[in-house]
């Protein structure tokens, strides 16, 4: 009995939190016609027209090749930067490393809201309105204490005997970065490179800020193309909706599995 | 291949100093064996001449040079760690190699040297598995192997069989001493059972609360202990200590008698007690023995014998073998 009321709610919770996306792939299938029918019914005469819209008049694929650069630059700077700075602070001794565990923790608490005029002001001072790069530093300093804290929490499970062992063989601090942690820390390295991907994939704010011309526009800040004052192209928010959240839905069924192990390390010896 | 010397050698984390002025001087070739209670600082000893502990007093000398603050990969020494250590994304192959491979010596130069380790230590048919396929006891002679393969001036071991079964730690412990006389370098040992201290050993290091308590043979610490502690570490089962009428009848704070050196049998000078339990080893019976004023006393007859539960009695200590001991724990010479 339990264990069918169990089902139910989560057969709920499940219908509940898939329930929107269903209804935005019926939206974009839909030919404008059927708009008139109820938004659950299911299309009758498929048709891709508005993913063939948005991709080219909407700007999309321009839009999709500019969040994929700063995207993936994202995720793979951050691994590396982020990975290095916990291997310091968990394998290595040196002065001020409890100043600089305090100041990552104090990354961690502070959201971005609270400093998006003065970090506008910044990117600005250094002429990187408009640029990728301006994007990818903020999104990179923005997030660090987090993957650093990650790192570092999967570090610490790594068995110190292992670091002093590579020592003893003659290994350099990088080279038992390179050929010792990092191939047992893929765990880390995937959780990292798919969130960070993911933050940076869907995030608004840091674009609409700091990108305003149009060819440099990311995904997120093209949606917002489909929306007026007045006025919503349903069809084509709701393709442009898909067109987004296919690369990431991709990446993580296809990486789910270390996804969960990234995420759980350190919870149990 | 290189000795090594200890002058005025201490240790200290903050204000605690946890080794107290060591000196010790180990010849090339040598294999000694630090042995002591847990905490008694035998593994941070290890570890200052390994280079993972910093040195904070007195000099460490690895063949001529003075050591103190050079990196381990500048010691040339080679370490076996107690978890193994092993590389786990490498096979057994590479993790041997690894350290040549951060050499940059030629890929066959190093294939040759790994084949060579491997056979002397029956690895070769696991050379391409990775440490989680293999046993224990294959892990261990991996660990092993990647020391052998360096070549250098000195082995250090941490406690390396005591994630092993009984049957395997004492295999391995004949495979180590084989080792250490087929290769003759410089072996550095350390463990908390003193029977791997016996039967390995040129010298034993015996430590206690950061202090050295006695260096020498096996047998020198057996028949000639320098305190009252290396009596009571030193042998298996541990040597009877005795206070009261029994040892101020001989002139002693302590009396220690081994429990092999009591006989058994009726006299002027017996003991009388009651057996409280009896271990049955077949090679020897071990008797518990609880004499009034002198507590429980062990008792180790070669042989079986037919003492039970509850009998009475007649312990003879053997007069040459007995250990008179002083208030501060020091012999008293005959």
């Amino acid at each position: 009995m339990t264990r069918w009321l169990l089902l139910f709610i989560l057969g709920v919770i499940a219908i509940l939190m898939v329930s929107p996306l269903i209804l935005t792939v019926f939206t974009s299938l839909k030919p404008t016609t059927e708009l008139v029918n109820p938004p659950w019914a299911p299309p009758v005469n498929l048709t891709f027209e508005h993913y063939v819209r948005v991709w080219t008049e909407g700007g999309f694929s321009r839009y999709f090749f500019n969040t994929l650069v700063i995207s993936t630059v994202d995720a793979v700077v951050m691994i590396v930067i982020a990975s290095l700075a916990a291997y310091a602070m968990v394998f290595m001794e040196f002065r001020f490393k409890l100043l600089l565990q305090i100041l990552f923790l104090i990354g961690l608490m502070i959201p971005v809201t609270a400093i998006v005029l003065p970090l506008f002001q910044i990117v600005r001072g250094f002429g990187l309105l408009n640029t990728h790069l301006g994007v990818i530093l903020a999104d990179l300093a923005l997030a660090v204490s987090v993957f650093v804290f990650m790192f570092s929490s999967y570090f610490v499970g790594v068995p110190k005997a292992l670091h002093e062992a590579a020592r003893i063989d003659g290994a350099t601090e990088f080279q038992i970065y390179r050929r010792v942690v990092m191939p047992i820390a893929t765990p880390a390295v995937v959780t990292t490179a798919l969130l960070e991907f993911l933050w940076s994939w869907n995030d608004l704010l840091l674009r609409l800020l700091l990108m305003t011309r149009d060819e440099m526009r990311t995904l997120s800040v093209g949606l917002l193309n489909f929306q007026g004052t007045m006025t919503r192209d349903v069809t084509g928010l709701s393709s442009g909706t898909v067109i987004m959240a296919i690369p990431v839905v991709l990446l993580f069924l296809f990486f789910q599995r270390h996804f969960v192990r990234g995420m759980t390390a350190g919870a149990v010896k | 291949m290189a000795g090594v010397d200890l002058i005025n050698l201490s240790k200290a984390y903050g204000d605690t100093e946890v080794l107290h002025d060591i000196n010790l001087s180990i010849a090339d070739g040598e294999f000694i064996v630090f042995v002591g209670p847990s905490g008694c600082g035998k593994s941070t000893l290890l570890r200052m001449i390994a280079g993972l502990e910093k040195v904070t007093g007195g000099d460490l000398m690895i063949g001529d040079a003075r050591a103190n603050d050079l990196s381990p990969r500048k010691r040339n020494i080679a370490m076996v760690f107690q978890s193994y250590a092993l590389y786990p994304q490498m096979t057994v192959a590479e993790n041997m190699g690894f350290s040549l491979s951060l050499e940059r010596r030629p890929k066959d130069e190093i294939a040759k040297k790994v084949q060579e380790a491997a056979e002397t230590l029956k690895l070769g048919p696991y050379l391409d598995r990775k440490p989680g396929q293999l046993s224990g006891g294959q892990r261990q002679r991996v660990a092993i192997g990647r020391a052998i393969v360096r070549q250098p001036q000195v082995f250090l071991l941490d406690e390396p069989l005591s994630n092993l079964d009984a049957a395997l730690r004492s295999e391995t412990r004949v495979e180590i001493s084989e080792l250490h006389q087929r290769m003759k370098t410089t072996m550095i040992y350390v463990t908390h059972d003193q029977v791997e201290a016996m039967t390995m050993a040129d010298r034993i290091v015996v430590l206690n609360g950061g202090y050295i308590e006695q260096v020498g043979g096996p047998m020198e610490l057996y028949n000639t202990p320098a305190t009252e502690f290396v009596a009571g570490f030193i042998g298996s089962p541990k040597m009877n200590f005795i206070k009261g009428r029994f040892a101020e009848a001989v002139g002693a704070k302590t009396l220690g008698v081994r429990p092999e050196h009591f006989t058994i049998g009726s006299g002027d000078n017996s003991w009388e007690g009651r057996v409280t339990l009896v271990e049955r080893l077949g090679h020897d019976t071990i008797l518990y023995v609880k004499v009034p004023d002198a507590g429980v006393l062990t008792v180790s007859l070669n042989g079986q014998h037919q003492q039970q539960v509850g009998d009475i009695v007649h312990l003879r200590p053997k007069a040459e073998f007995i250990h008179k001991f002083n208030d501060s724990g020091r012999p008293i010479a005959a």
